[in-house]
C-alpha cells in the first residue's frame, strides 16, 4: 500500500488562529454572560421591589376612593367589599402587564369630636419576580452584612412576612405559604383624615376679588378667649392663633387687597401686594371642593314649625338639647321673616334647620345653642340680620346644598350695615360682600367678591368643627419587615 | 513494504521555523493580551454594575424613609441625612409591650391630638431617628443607634442629600456619584457621568 502525502501542510496556522479567536470569544462571551446575567437578575428584582410598591399604593387609591364615597356618594360607598369585625376587604386586584396584585384592609379607627371617622387603610401589593431564582448583586459588604436582601425581601418559595408575622402582621395565623413564582411584596399603612369645612378664612374655588384697601384678615382661638387684635405683637399670648388668617382660591384670577395675617394661597395666580401677607404665598395649589350634598342623615324633623313667614317671628325652643351627632331638626319650606332659637333649658342645644327656598329673613341664636342651617336657595341679609348671641361663629353655621343642575347658579350675598359671626359652607355659591362689616367666621363658595374695609377674624376652633365634607390621606408609613 | 517519501516534508527549513515561531508568538501574545484586557474589561465592567446596583440601593433606601418620614435635615455638607419616621412596630420596652407583652412586634394603632399646627397623627410621641452617613469607604444606615452599612465601595460613592422646604411640602433630592475604576486620569467628568438622581417627597403632613 502506498501512503500519499500533501506536499504542504500549512493549514496549521489558520488553526492557530481560529482557536485564538475561539478562546478569546468564549472568555468574552463569559465576561458578558457573568456580567448580564448577575445584572438582570439584580434589576428584575429592583423593578419589581419598585412596583410592589406601586401596587400597594394603587390599593389604598382604590380603598381611599371607597373612603371619600362615604361623604359623596354614600350609597355606593364599599360596594363589592367584605365587612367583618368592623374590617372591610376587598379581594385582590390584578393589573398592569407585569400581573401586579393588591388588596386592602379599611377599618375606622377613631372616631372625633364631631363624629367623624378616621379611617386606617392597610394595602399590601405583590409583584413577580420574573426570571429564575436567584441572587441578584447582594453579598458585596464583606462580613456580616447582607446588602440588597436586607432591603428587598425576594420570597422565592414562601411568603416570609406571613411566615414570621402572620398575613397581617400582629403574630396571629403565621403559616408556610408556597408563593408560585418568585415575588416580592411591600405593605403600607395610610390614615385617611376627615376634612371639615372650614380649614381657612376664605376659600374659593373660582375668581376671588376682596377686599378693600384697608381691610384686614386675622385669626383667634375662641377656646382661649374673645378676640382682640394680636397679630402685630409678637409677645402677646394669643400671637400664636393671630396669623391663620389664611386665604385659599384655587384660581388664577385673584386680587387680593387689604392685610392677610395668614397664607395666601393660588392655582397660577399672582400676588401683587405681597407686603400686606404675613404668611406664606403659593401660587401652585389647585384644589377642588366637591359639591354639597344634604346629608342622609338628617334627622326626622319636628312637626312644626315649618316656615318663617315674613313680617312674623317664629321662635323655636327645641324639646330636647339634641346631640352633635342626632340635633333636634326643623324642615321650613320658607323663611322671609323673623327666626329665633331657644336655648333647651340649660342645656347645650343641638339644632338643624333644612330651608327648601331662599332665605332673606332674619335670625337670632340664643347662647348655648350650636345652629346648622341647610338651604337650597339663596341667602340675601343684612350682615345686622345675623344675630349670633354667642359670637362664637361655629354656633351659627350655613350649608349650601350645591344645585344638582351645574348651570344653575347659587348666590349669598352679605349687605350693610352691621356685623355678624358665622361660617357659610357653599361650594357652589357667588358669594358677594358689601359694607364695611366686623366679621367672625370662615366662607367656602365658588366666587368671593368684597369690596369693603372689612376685619375678618377667623376662629381657629372652626379648623375641627363641623361634619367631613371629604376626606384626605395625612400620614403614611411602610411596614419595612 | 516500502514507503514512499517526500523530500519536501522532510523537515522545517530554518527561515520557516523563524517564521512561525514569530507568528506563534505573536498570536499567543495576541491571546494573553485580549484575556488579561477581557478580564480586566469583566473587572471593571462588573464592578460598575455593582457599585450602580449599590447606588440604586443608597436612593431606596433614602426614598423609603424620606417617603415615611416626618422631618428630613441634612448637614452643611450634604453628605449627612438625618430623618424621623413613625415608630409603626411596637418594640420591646415600649410602653404597650409592658402593658401588654404579646403586642411586641405588631403594628401600632396610632393616636389622633389636635396641635397648633392641625390634626396631627402620632404612632409613638417620640419618632424614630433614622441617619444616613459616610464612614470612609462605607455608607451607612443607622436607626435608633442600630448601624446598618448599606453600601460599600473603593470606588468613592458620594450620596449628597438636600432637603427642600416649601409651606407643607417638603422634599429631598438625591444625587450619588461614584468613580469608575477604569477612569483613564481620574477626571471630574468619569464621576458627573455615574450620577444617579431621585427626588422623594415626604408623605407625612405631621412635621416633626
Amino acid at each position: 500500500m502506498r501512503i500519499s502525502a500533501r506536499s504542504f501542510e500549512r493549514g496549521n496556522v489558520l488553526l492557530c488562529v481560529l482557536c485564538t479567536i475561539l478562546v478569546v470569544s468564549i472568555i468574552g462571551g463569559n465576561v458578558l454572560l457573568n456580567c448580564m446575567t448577575r445584572y438582570n437578575a439584580a434589576a428584575s428584582q429592583v423593578r419589581s421591589w419598585k412596583e410592589s410598591l406601586d401596587a400597594a399604593e394603587t390599593g389604598g387609591d382604590i380603598a381611599y376612593a371607597e373612603v371619600r364615597k362615604t361623604i359623596l356618594d354614600p350609597s355606593h360607598a364599599f360596594t363589592g367589599w367584605n365587612y367583618t369585625g368592623g374590617i372591610y376587604t376587598n379581594s385582590s386586584v390584578t393589573y398592569g402587564k407585569d400581573n401586579l396584585s393588591t388588596n386592602a384592609r379599611v377599618d375606622a379607627f377613631y372616631y372625633d369630636t364631631n363624629g367623624n371617622p378616621w379611617y386606617r387603610i392597610r394595602t399590601k401589593g405583590t409583584a413577580p419576580v420574573t426570571g429564575l431564582k436567584r441572587v441578584g448583586m447582594d453579598d458585596r459588604m464583606g462580613p456580616g452584612t447582607r446588602g440588597d436582601s436586607l432591603l428587598r425581601k425576594v420570597d422565592f418559595n414562601y411568603d416570609h412576612f406571613v411566615a414570621t408575622y402572620g398575613p397581617n402582621g400582629d403574630g396571629l395565623n403565621k403559616a408556610l405559604v408556597p408563593v408560585l413564582q418568585p415575588q416580592v411584596t411591600r405593605r403600607v399603612e395610610l390614615i385617611a383624615a376627615p376634612i371639615t369645612p372650614f380649614e381657612a378664612a376664605i376659600k374659593a374655588t373660582g375668581t376671588f376679588y376682596g377686599l378693600g384697601d384697608a381691610a384686614m384678615i386675622d385669626s383667634y382661638n375662641s377656646a382661649n378667649g374673645a378676640y382682640y387684635f394680636a397679630a402685630n405683637s409678637p409677645n402677646d399670648a394669643h400671637y400664636v392663633d393671630s396669623r391663620s388668617g389664611n386665604v385659599e382660591i384655587a384660581s388664577a384670577v385673584a386680587t387680593i387687597r387689604g392685610w392677610v395675617y395668614g397664607n395666601v394661597a393660588t392655582n397660577g395666580g399672582t400676588i401683587v401686594r405681597s407686603q400686606y401677607i404675613t404668611g406664606t404665598i403659593d401660587n401652585n395649589v389647585p384644589f377642588t371642593v366637591p359639591p354639597f350634598k344634604m346629608p342622609t342623615d338628617f334627622p326626622t324633623p319636628q312637626v312644626s314649625p315649618t316656615k318663617v313667614p315674613g313680617n312674623s317671628t317664629v321662635t323655636i325652643t327645641p324639646p330636647a338639647a339634641g346631640t352633635a351627632q342626632v340635633p333636634i331638626s326643623y324642615l321650613f319650606s320658607s323663611f322671609t321673616g323673623h327666626l329665633v332659637v331657644n336655648q333647651y333649658a340649660s342645656s347645650q342645644t343641638y339644632v338643624d334647620i333644612h330651608v327648601t327656598s331662599d332665605i332673606t329673613g332674619t335670625i337670632d341664636i340664643a347662647p348655648n345653642v350650636r345652629a346648622r342651617i341647610y338651604f337650597d336657595g339663596n341667602v340675601d341679609l343684612k350682615a345686622r340680620d345675623i344675630v349670633n348671641e354667642s359670637g362664637v361663629a361655629s354656633n351659627l353655621q350655613f350649608y349650601g346644598i350645591s344645585p344638582t343642575d351645574p348651570s344653575v347658579s347659587q348666590s349669598i350675598a352679605i349687605g350693610p350695615p352691621g356685623n355678624y359671626a358665622a361660617t357659610f359652607y357653599a361650594p357652589s355659591a357667588d358669594f358677594t360682600l358689601t359694607g364695611n362689616p366686623d366679621i367672625t367666621g370662615a366662607i367656602v363658595c365658588k366666587t368671593f367678591y368684597g369690596n369693603g374695609n372689612t376685619s375678618w377674624h377667623y376662629d381657629r376652633e372652626l379648623d375641627k368643627e363641623g361634619d367631613a365634607v371629604d376626606y384626605r390621606i395625612i400620614n403614611y408609613v411602610e411596614d419595612v419587615r | 513494504m516500502k514507503l514512499k517519501t517526500s523530500q519536501s516534508i522532510a523537515g522545517f527549513t530554518l527561515g520557516e521555523m523563524l517564521v512561525s515561531l514569530s507568528l506563534s508568538s505573536i498570536v499567543l501574545a495576541a491571546a494573553i493580551t485580549s484575556g488579561v484586557s477581557l478580564q480586566k474589561s469583566f473587572s471593571a465592567v462588573d464592578n460598575y454594575l455593582t457599585t450602580h446596583m449599590q447606588q440604586i440601593r443608597i436612593i431606596d433606601y433614602l426614598n423609603r424613609d424620606v417617603k415615611r418620614g416626618l422631618i428630613v435635615t441634612t448637614s452643611v455638607d450634604l453628605q449627612t441625612v438625618t430623618m424621623s419616621v413613625p415608630s409603626y412596630i411596637i418594640q420591646s420596652g415600649d410602653p404597650e409591650a409592658v402593658a401588654n407583652p404579646a403586642l411586641v412586634g405588631t403594628p401600632r394603632t396610632p393616636t389622633i391630638a389636635y396641635t397648633s399646627g392641625g390634626w396631627q397623627v402620632n404612632y409613638t410621641a417620640s419618632p424614630v431617628t433614622v441617619v444616613y452617613s459616610i464612614n470612609g469607604t462605607s455608607i451607612l444606615r443607622t436607626e435608633n443607634g442600630v448601624v446598618t452599612t448599606i453600601a460599600s465601595s473603593t470606588d468613592q460613592l458620594v450620596p449628597k442629600s438636600t432637603d427642600v422646604e416649601l409651606a407643607n411640602t417638603e422634599y429631598a433630592k438625591t444625587s450619588v456619584t461614584f468613580m469608575p475604576i477604569f477612569t483613564s486620569n481620574g477626571s471630574d467628568a468619569s464621576r458627573t457621568g455615574t450620577s444617579l438622581y431621585s427626588t422623594a417627597y415626604l408623605r407625612n403632613k405631621r412635621r416633626g
